[in-house]
């Protein structure tokens, strides 16, 4: 919850940095009120989505790997690589690489509250015992 | 429901005659009020999914009667819907650089690829329930049927209402009612949309990738 | 769309209402989108359900106020307590809470409205629709009337309604009731976080931002993130009654345990979603009162923080008694004596607050005062529930009831109070009667010590809470009857304040109350009372916290009061210039669209397609207008430009 404090501070600062390139809005056209840079390119969107069918079709073979390495291994491969794509589709598509920090903070808010939260439930229901 | 409120002007000291120089937009933060109204909402979203995802993973493996996810998942199935859903996010960002670069016979073709994307993918979460159904599974079998319709269901419902966003915006594209300035409002409908989307590879990991329990009972 | 050109007409949008663009008159309020009218709407909304909540407490009373009581049935007696309950805590707590924020958030941060003004007009209106759908369970043939308490344990509340515990459409209602409530207060808490977080004054730095509006900002948070939460868990008892699931069934292996997790864990920052806001009310009122600045700003505002933050670590004292075994019990025992320490924190920084302060006991202060001393007992026995021994003994015995009202009423509902005196003559220019006023505290401290005190009594004596009658010779008999006399004394308490409001602003009995009754601290207290529809001719730059004391007095080398010459006069700014403020323009369709939510509750209950179809479209209809209309109407060239009288 402390952090709209720290919020205030920096994306202020931000804006005043990044004022006078961002002034005269006519200028600068591709960017709007809230992000630090640029969105990404049209072609890096593709590259990025390139990535992403990738690393999906990676988790499938994992997925197909059942009974050959520990499932332990296979959940953390899993894991591992949904974060992975969580990560970049927020990042790039979402555009919190590019954005203010306050939006992030948020979104990383929720889901580190519904994470901490939810595993506190499960294991006080002894899911993992 | 923050998707349909638009920025207005009484954050402005006037929104006419205002001090010279002064933008009327600016806010305290300097990010809009939609955009950080809808990551809020989002934001809240990530407990609402949480919530069902936890029960999900709660009951994995509980049942004793009944089919399971082992006897039902067709992975290549599922795979390809949610490869579809996951294209879906391309041409969602494709839309939003279209409309900033002020390119509306592009924006509405990727609007209109993302909404039948999203179709495609509802169509097979529907073919999938069907199929699970006539292979006896549905809502009250068992804890697997309750969570798994439940959760996948909740999900498919905000995809829905995705794509009714996305064909109202190719609709106002279309009669030449949204432009350059206004494409603030596909960026936050590719948010809602990408949401969405990072969501389901949530689910497809934890309920139909990761190794299943055991065979359920007789 | 703000940037819809002026060439958009009417005509252009065939299916699409005319325009309101009326602001005064009756039919105005229907329409409005003035964060002020709206704020009004829902104060006297939560005040209306406050006589209903206190009138379903009243038969309460009166069934226990001796031994076997036969003024209602056992059944008619849990639908009491449900709904008091549901009512109490969603219909005048939060409300309540939402409606002074509504009014005073926006002004004390400099802003002319909120970030989303539709929205916030939606907000009010589907906590309307929720009330409604509701309260509409006790017409006659519906056989509906919530009553598996306000936190609807399952499997209680869970079997499927043919079969179940409890027949009839009771939990339905209940379930689909509180989902409607649950989208009203999470829009109006993104409206809230939005607003206080971009609409700020230049210069209202956030460690400027009055009190309240901090506690608020915090509550906004935890409604943001508790709401899903139980949404979801009533989604999942909606479906276990209505489809067959299986989620809190044990039969099939389902855990009503979980249900008991969601709940709590929505359940727990929701008490603090009800006790903040009085926290707020209270740390703008007393410095106010004690003529000194709030003792320790950052303290109590991080003190503000680390109750929101740590609310959120203590759900499962709630559930001691369900054998969660020894290392949950241990943690959460600890984490809810660790949320005692800032809220003590909070009393001592008050306590310092008036501490040698020039105090005037007006009624504002007295019912702070008030809600500093219950609130103590209230939070003492809090601790005592961390205790977990001494918890397993007290779990729904009436020591926990005596506990949640000493927070609940004695915390909430004095600050609120007190913040009507302290308020009241800014939103309608007329003071209300100190003396009808000290008399309203009074009463009100009595009869809710006396109502709520002994309750402490016979929960240890054993008296389980939600029996219907008991047998003489328990020891109860006599505690109850003075409960029960307690409660006849709040309800009197509260006609007095009735007959003070009508009095003092309907028949404009009350003095006028000029900008600066009280000699305040903040904003609010620079425009006119009531303010104008823009709040602000110009825009405050702000200087200082405490921005409106700051423009009015300083301090000599002693540390002594000095007024500045010019008292503050200017303090709303060069008035009288030409403005040209544009407001945004009223809206039906937060209206339409809330009102489609109705409809679809019965389609949720009944599994009706009719009512579906009524409700879809209404609430499709309501949305796509909306979306097509702009937010400000663009004004006509020939339209003269408003002059505002200066603010002060």
């Amino acid at each position: 919850m402390t952090e709209p404090m720290t919020t205030e501070s920096t994306d202020l600062a931000k804006v005043e940095e990044g004022g006078s390139a961002l002034a005269p809005a006519e200028h600068a056209p591709e960017m709007s009120p809230g992000e630090i840079h640029p969105h990404p390119s049209p072609l890096q969107y593709v590259i990025v989505a390139v990535i992403l069918c990738v690393v999906t079709a990676l988790e499938i073979a994992v997925s197909y790997t059942e009974g050959e390495i520990p499932d332990a291994l296979i959940v953390v491969l899993l894991l591992g690589m949904a974060i992975l794509k969580f990560v970049i589709v927020a990042a790039w598509f979402m555009h919190l690489r590019t954005d203010m920090p306050i939006f992030r903070r948020f979104f990383v808010i929720g889901i580190v509250a519904a994470i901490i939260l939810y595993l506190i439930v499960l294991s006080t229901l002894n899911r993992f015992s | 429901m923050a998707t349909i409120e638009q920025t207005n002007e009484v954050g402005a000291p006037a929104s006419r005659g205002g001090s010279p120089g002064h933008d009327p937009h600016a806010t305290a933060t300097g990010v809009t009020n939609l955009k950080l109204g809808m990551w809020l909402f989002l934001a809240s979203d990530c407990l609402f999914f949480g919530a069902f995802i936890a029960t999900y993973l709660l009951y994995r493996g509980r049942d004793t009667v009944g089919v399971g996810p082992k006897e039902l998942f067709d992975i290549p199935f599922t795979s390809a819907t949610s490869f579809i859903l996951l294209m879906s996010s391309l041409t969602m960002v494709l839309a939003l650089a279209a409309i900033q670069r002020n390119d509306i016979r592009r924006l509405r073709i990727w609007l209109l690829a993302t909404a039948l994307l999203g179709a495609t993918f509802i169509a097979g979460q529907v073919f999938e329930f069907t199929e699970f159904n006539r292979e006896g599974l549905n809502l009250t079998t068992n804890l697997f049927g309750s969570s798994f319709f439940v959760t996948t269901g909740f999900h498919g419902a905000h995809v829905t209402a995705g794509i009714i966003w996305l064909m109202s915006l190719w609709g106002l594209a279309s009669r030449g009612r949204l432009t350059q300035k206004d494409s603030e409002r596909v960026e936050i409908a590719g948010l809602y949309w990408h949401f969405v989307d990072v969501v389901w590879i949530v689910i497809f990991t934890v309920v139909y990738l990761v190794p299943q329990p055991g065979p359920t009972g007789s | 769309m703000t940037t819809v050109t002026g060439a958009l007409t009417t005509a252009r949008r065939p299916f699409i209402l005319r325009r309101p663009m009326k602001t005064t008159g009756v039919s105005s309020w229907f329409t409005t989108i003035d964060h002020k009218k709206i704020g009004i709407m829902y104060g006297s909304a939560a005040l209306i359900f406050f006589l209903v909540g206190g009138l379903e407490a009243l038969l309460i009373r009166l069934q226990l106020a001796g031994p076997n009581g036969t003024v209602v049935s056992a059944a008619q007696y849990n639908e009491l307590f449900t709904m008091h309950g549901t009512t109490m805590v969603f219909l005048v707590g939060m409300p309540m809470a939402v409606g002074i924020g509504n009014y005073f958030i926006p002004i004390m941060i400099g802003a002319r409205d909120v970030a989303f003004p539709r929205l916030n007009a939606f907000g009010f209106y589907v906590v309307c629709a929720g009330a409604i759908f509701l309260y509409s369970s006790w017409i006659p043939g519906i056989n509906g009337v919530p009553n598996g308490g306000w936190f609807g344990y399952t499997p209680l509340s869970d079997t499927p309604m043919t079969a179940g515990f409890l027949p009839g459409h009771g939990p339905d209602f209940w379930t689909i009731g509180i989902i409607m409530l649950g989208i009203g207060s999470t829009t109006s808490a993104i409206n809230f976080i939005v607003t206080i977080l971009n609409m700020r004054a230049p210069g209202m730095t956030l460690m400027r931002m009055p009190v309240f509006v901090w506690m608020m900002l915090v509550v906004a948070f935890l409604t943001v993130f508790a709401m899903p939460i139980i949404t979801v868990a009533l989604i999942m008892v909606f479906f276990d009654r209505s489809y067959g699931t299986l989620f809190f069934q044990p039969a099939a292996g389902g855990d009503p345990l979980l249900y008991q997790h969601l709940f709590w864990l929505f359940g727990h920052p929701e008490v603090y979603i009800l006790i903040l806001p009085g926290m707020g009310i209270v740390s703008e009122i007393l410095p106010v009162f004690s003529r000194k600045p709030l003792f320790g700003y950052a303290v109590v505002v991080f003190s503000g923080i680390a109750i929101g933050f740590l609310g959120w670590g203590v759900w499962a004292h709630h559930m001691f008694a369900t054998g969660l075994g020894p290392v949950a019990i241990s943690a959460f025992a600890v984490s809810t004596m660790l949320i005692a320490v800032p809220t003590g924190v909070k009393i001592f920084n008050w306590l310092s607050t008036v501490w040698r302060g020039s105090v005037q006991l007006t009624t504002a202060m007295l019912f702070s005062l008030g809600f500093i001393a219950m609130f103590t007992i209230g939070g003492l026995s809090g601790v005592l529930h961390s205790v977990v021994p001494a918890d397993t003994q007290q779990t729904d015995t009436y020591f926990v009831v005596a506990h949640f009202h000493y927070v609940l009423f004695g915390g909430l509902m004095l600050a609120v109070f007190g913040g009507m005196y302290y308020w009241l003559p800014k939103v309608f220019g007329r003071m209300l009667n100190e003396r009808l006023g000290k008399l309203n505290f009074w009463t009100m401290l009595i009869g809710f010590n006396l109502t709520f005190f002994p309750m402490h009594f016979v929960g240890l004596y054993g008296m389980p809470r939600r029996t219907y009658r008991y047998d003489s010779g328990l020891g109860w008999d006599v505690w109850n009857l003075v409960e029960t006399i307690g409660a006849f004394i709040i309800a009197m308490s509260t006609l007095i304040f009735l007959t003070n409001v009508i009095v003092s602003i309907k028949l404009k009995r009350g003095a006028v109350a000029g900008n600066d009754p009280w000699d305040g601290r903040t904003l609010e207290w620079t425009t006119s009372s009531p303010p104008p529809e823009y709040n602000f001719a110009d825009i405050p730059e702000v200087e200082a916290r405490d921005a409106f004391w700051h423009d009015k007095y300083t301090e000599d080398d002693e540390g002594r009061l000095v007024p500045l010459p010019s008292g503050g006069a200017d303090a709303g700014g060069g008035g009288g210039q030409q403005h040209h403020i544009h407001m945004p323009s009223p809206s039906f369709y937060p209206l339409v669209m809330a009102a489609g939510l109705i409809p679809l509750g019965y389609a949720a209950v009944y599994r009706s397609f009719v009512w579906l179809g009524i409700g879809a479209l209404t609430l499709l209809y309501g949305l796509y207008a909306w979306a097509i209309e702009p937010a400000t109407e663009p004004e006509p060239e020939s339209a003269p430009a408003r002059t505002p009288e200066p603010a002060v």
